[in-house]
């Protein structure tokens, strides 16, 4: 097959030069779709030098001016390696376009010297996903999801099953900033979290950073989870979609005017509610049924970009995703409906071939709405978080040893927390609750790489500030990172990081549940802070196997929890019902071993961990005590293996195997260690068996291990439209995993009424062996 | 308010999901040890005599204190009892007496009666065998009366019909209820049973309902108790505890007492101030 195709797309023109130096810069871009690659490679064959296209696409690499022709090499995951030759006697434009190699029947298939970039980069704790392995591993109900992929990173835990949850490093599920094109995503999750909002037919990829973060980043504690959509194909219409267990997605995208512009629509709907629906109109004639409430999810992600001169693109991007749950009958209308909307307008500006400008607005909204009508009387509970943020990004190489970048932030955040409204129509009864604060938040940084010798130094600051009348805080977050190549394969790595975040997510259970609150930082409620210091080396077997362990350990002060039996719903003084101490974690082992090229590739990651939480005043007198994500060993193992490959009767067709495998130590429950009996009130019925607890999470429900598989079947007809069956059998050995313990109580019928005389502990398992099958197309 | 819809909510449609499999099995757990602390339980009710439950809590699967020989088992005798109010001490003895029409327990009796008075203070006292003690103090409330009660179908000729309770209440102060609601008996399975606080209420008027679930000739009997803050705080935390022990989604919460003392006690000394309205439904 001729898959070495290129396309380059060369702009040469002279800019201002220095005496010795010339550089060369452009874009890197999907030769067949338009899309920008982010980390593509370029290198200068026989100089030494290299550089990165940015998370815009966006290269420059700086190279002595001269007679002799230079070499430049181009690559990047799965695409095909591209060479080519400039006479630098001054500056050079030079946009590129890589040809994908064999997509259909290879798909997860990386540059070569992916791993090696990946060891000699500065940046440690980080972890990147494309949306080619989350479509090919098996998921639960076959509904593919990105953050459930992240979770069999080192270092990510879920805090529960099939949940979307993520703990990173020892920190709560509200301390990641995950931000989709820039927005952030408050709430990434769908049917209290078994499903993230991220539709992967709309996703580019993803980035994780667990520590060590840029400058770039702040606002969170333990990670930044950056996901960017795909902006749209600019050569040709096309489309993608599939049809599964749960729900069912189209994507369409194509150019608006071909090279230049380009939009991306992509929608996602469950159907479980056109079944019940159906079923409750078949029997609406049987006073017997009971009516089956009627719920669904949706997600629309669109997506628009323009190239408005050689110099200039502008992206206009949005999400809007709602999950609604309902029951009417004709006395009785409950609604409940929660989700998110983002918008982002970006603007890249190329000012040379040093300095890269990116220009952003986002708009971020979470809410939660929960109604109930009655005859003559109504019932509405909401709360929401709301942003509208501006930064500018600067991206500036003077040279092949100083890559800086410097920018700056605003962002005004508006919260509603628990709004109640109920009462009669003819308002003689009236319930009013709820809160409404607003804040600002501001940053700016700079940071620097520096490349000496063997010696890679990034180093930046970021100064934070909030205003909430009349609180004001400012802090200064110094970003340390040191990369000191020991070898051609063994690179040392270093990171401090210190982190500030201002807004607080009050969540009533280890789960993340539709109306957990988000509330800002007050003078009662201070900025939560966390300093991380990770070492470790990575060292390269072969060109096909990175081995990466690292070492943390990270301390937060000013978490946030709640008192016991806090009133989190209508409570205009939620402030009150909060209690402020610390937590630390560490791990002296975080290991990853991951393989990317070949017909096998996959990785496997452990982490041993500990993670404590402690010195609030109202829980336990302060004492500490191990929270949920406190799972000691978390071991998880990927494979992805491309069977065969064959042609038929002129359609390509392949067949891939995969399989993933979790082990995790026991996490901490809270179980009580006592119980009462109380006769209660004249006319209530006694309760004998009310639970006594003592101090938190003393009991560790046992180990959980799951096995899932997954066989994807893909064929490529004559027209060219590839198609593909993917088989997912989630917990392949029909494993009982505990998700939570209950009590069981047998009961006799005595002169006092029912008591027990038996009490069982009951572990309940949430999902047997899961077969799943995924219908996906592409044209 | 209730508080615990999404919860419930959530709960419920884990339950509907498990319950298509066999999903959970008995398994053995090895709780910490666990030392038994001292129950108390004290409604007085005015003008009737004073009345003490003293019982033990077990370790949480402790088959102690289970089977028909409960109550033997869970009563703590052998404890000196008093309760003062208006300048006088009462002493408790330790005798068992049964109460019908809801039956209740009780093995402290006094021999006088509860004041009447609402604004009365009551301090409790209690030595245990052992020397430990227990101390707890409490004050009456005014009854807040019902107002009126509605009962009204949803459409003229349906067969159901919800009945709706309408109280008035002091705005200058926080107040806190509980609502119970029996059919046919006081003994019954309470179809109403939850906590209300006018933290939130804009207007004097405060109302209750049912469902569209009644018919002509049921027996209702409608209960508004005014209860103390640290009744609320207490019967909210046992909610809270039993709702933890079942509910994933739920964070458990330890039992907020009023009383205290060197014996480690948990329990409530309230006094019982309400309304009840016994309607015959028809419309």
């Amino acid at each position: 097959m001729n898959y070495l195709k290129l396309f380059p797309l060369t702009f040469l023109f002279p800019l201002l030069a220095e005496a010795q130096n010339a550089t060369v810069s452009g874009s890197i871009r999907d030769s067949q779709n338009g899309e920008t690659l982010i980390g593509a490679t370029v290198q200068a064959v026989g100089l030494g030098k290299g550089n990165a296209s940015n998370e815009y696409g966006f290269y420059s690499l700086t190279v002595p001016t001269g007679s002799d022709s230079i070499e430049l090499k181009f690559s990047y995951i799965g695409y095909q390696t591209f060479n080519t030759k400039i006479l630098p006697k001054g500056d050079v434009k030079l946009d590129i376009q890589l040809l994908p190699v064999g997509a259909m029947l290879q798909e997860v298939v990386v540059k070569a010297n992916a791993l090696d970039e990946k060891r000699k980069s500065t940046e440690m704790s980080v972890s990147t996903i494309s949306t080619k392995e989350v479509k090919a591993l098996p998921a639960l109900f076959g509904e593919t999801d990105i953050i459930k992929i992240l979770q069999l990173k080192p270092g990510i835990t879920p805090g529960s099953e099939g949940t979307t949850g993520l703990f990173v490093r020892g920190g709560n599920n509200d301390q990641n900033l995950i931000v989709l094109d820039e927005a952030v995503v408050y709430n990434a999750n769908h049917l209290f979290g078994f499903f993230s909002t991220f539709n992967s037919d709309a996703v580019k990829d993803l980035k994780v950073y667990k520590g060590g973060f840029p400058a770039q980043y702040g606002g969170r504690l333990s990670s930044v989870i950056d996901v960017r959509m795909k902006e749209g194909n600019n050569k040709k219409l096309s489309g993608t979609g599939g049809i599964g267990l749960i729900s069912s997605r189209l994507t369409l995208e194509g150019p608006i005017q071909k090279d230049k512009s380009s939009f991306i629509i992509s929608g996602r709907r469950t159907y479980a509610d056109i079944i019940t629906e159906a079923i409750n109109r078949g029997n609406a004639d049987d006073p017997e049924f009971n009516k089956i409430p009627r719920y669904f999810f949706y997600d629309l992600n669109t997506k628009v970009n323009f190239t408005l001169s050689p110099k200039d693109r502008l992206f206009l991007s949005g999400y809007f995703g709602r999950d609604v749950f309902t029951f009417k009958d004709p006395t009785f209308d409950f609604r409940f409906d929660w989700g998110n909307a983002t918008g982002t307008a970006r603007w890249n500006h190329v000012f040379g071939p040093t300095l890269f400008a990116n220009t952003t607005f986002t708009y971020s909204d979470y809410r939660y709405k929960i109604q109930n009508e009655l005859q003559g009387f109504s019932f509405s509970l909401g709360s929401n978080v709301m942003d509208a943020n501006t930064k500018v990004d600067f991206y500036w190489q003077p040279n092949n040893t100083h890559t800086v970048r410097f920018g700056a932030n605003t962002t005004y955040h508006d919260f509603v927390t628990a709004r109640l409204q109920a009462g009669s129509d003819d308002g003689k009864v009236r319930f009013e609750a709820g809160r409404e604060y607003d804040g600002w938040e501001y940053g700016a940084y700079a940071a620097d790489e520096w490349a000496i010798d063997r010696l890679k130094l990034s180093y930046g600051l970021r100064l934070s500030m909030w205003q909430n009348d009349p609180a004001f805080y400012a802090n200064v977050e110094p970003r340390l990172a040191a990369n000191f190549e020991a070898s051609k394969r063994l690179s040392v790595k270093a990171s401090y990081a210190r982190m500030n975040q201002y807004v607080h997510l009050l969540a009533s259970s280890g789960l993340s549940l539709p109306t957990d609150i988000w509330y800002p930082t007050t003078t009662g409620v201070k900025p939560q802070v966390s300093d991380q210091v990770a070492a470790g080396f990575s060292y390269l077997f072969g060109d096909q196997i990175l081995v990466t362990w690292e070492a943390w350990y990270k301390w937060m002060q000013n978490t946030v929890d709640f008192k016991d039996g806090a009133e989190l719903f209508g409570n205009n003084d939620l402030e009150n019902e909060l209690t402020i101490g610390r937590a630390y974690a560490y791990s002296p082992l975080e290991l990853e071993i991951e393989k990317k090229e070949g017909r096998l590739t996959g990785w496997i990651g452990y982490t041993l961990a500990w993670v404590k939480r402690g010195d609030f005043p109202d829980i336990d007198n302060g004492a500490w005590f191990a929270p949920r994500h406190d799972t000691r060993h978390n071991l998880s193992v990927v494979a992805l293996w491309d069977v065969t490959r064959w042609r038929k009767r002129g359609k390509e067709k392949s067949l891939q195997l995969t399989a993933t495998f979790v082990y995790t130590s026991g996490y901490p429950a809270w179980l009580p260690s006592g119980r009462a009996s109380f006769t209660d009130f004249p006319g209530a019925q006694p309760q004998f068996v009310v639970p006594i607890y003592g101090p938190r999470n003393t009991f560790r429900y046992p180990a959980y291990t799951r096995s899932d598989l997954g066989i994807v079947y893909k064929w490529k007809n004559r027209k060219g439209m590839e198609n593909d069956l993917t088989l997912s059998v989630y917990n392949a050995t029909d494993r009982r995993n505990p998700y939570f313990i209950t009590i069981a109580v047998e009961t006799e019928t005595t002169a006092v009424g029912e008591v027990p005389f038996e009490i069982r502990a009951r572990q309940v398992s949430l999902f047997p062996i899961l077969p799943s099958l995924t219908w996906n197309f592409k044209f | 308010m209730k508080r615990y819809h999404i919860q419930h909510l959530a709960l419920a449609l884990s339950i509907a999901l498990l319950s298509a499999c066999n999903l959970s099995k008995d398994v053995e757990i090895d709780l910490p040890d666990y030392e038994r602390q001292p129950v108390v339980e004290c409604y007085l009710e005015p003008g009737k005599p004073f009345r003490l439950l003293l019982t033990r809590s077990y370790a949480f699967f402790d088959t102690l204190g289970l089977s028909s020989n409960f109550l033997q088992n869970a009563l703590f005798d052998g404890a000196f009892v008093t309760i003062s109010y208006n300048g006088q001490t009462d002493t408790l003895k330790n005798q068992l007496t049964l109460v019908p029409n809801p039956i209740k327990v009780f093995n402290y009796v006094g021999e006088n009666l509860v004041p009447t008075a609402p604004g009365t203070s009551f301090s409790l006292f209690i030595r245990l065998p052992d020397g430990g003690e227990i101390r707890g103090n409490t004050t009456m409330l005014s009854v807040v009366p019902i107002d009126s009660i509605i009962v009204e179908p949803n459409a003229a000729g349906d067969t159901l019909a919800r009945m709706l309770t309408y109280i008035t209440d002091d705005q200058s102060k926080e107040n806190f209820y509980r609502r119970l609601l029996n059919y046919s008996s006081l003994d019954s399975f309470p179809d109403q049973d939850f906590l209300v606080t006018d933290r939130f209420s804009q207007t004097a008027s405060i109302a209750i309902g049912t469902g569209y679930e009644l018919k002509q000739g049921d027996t209702v009997f409608n209960t508004i108790f005014h209860v103390t803050k640290d009744y609320y705080d207490f019967k909210e935390s046992v909610d809270l505890a039993v709702i933890g022990n079942l509910n994933p989604f739920a964070q458990p919460s330890p039992i907020k007492s009023n009383v205290s003392g060197s014996a480690n006690p948990v329990g409530i000394f309230t006094v019982l101030v309400y309304d009840r309205d016994t309607t015959i439904v028809e419309w």
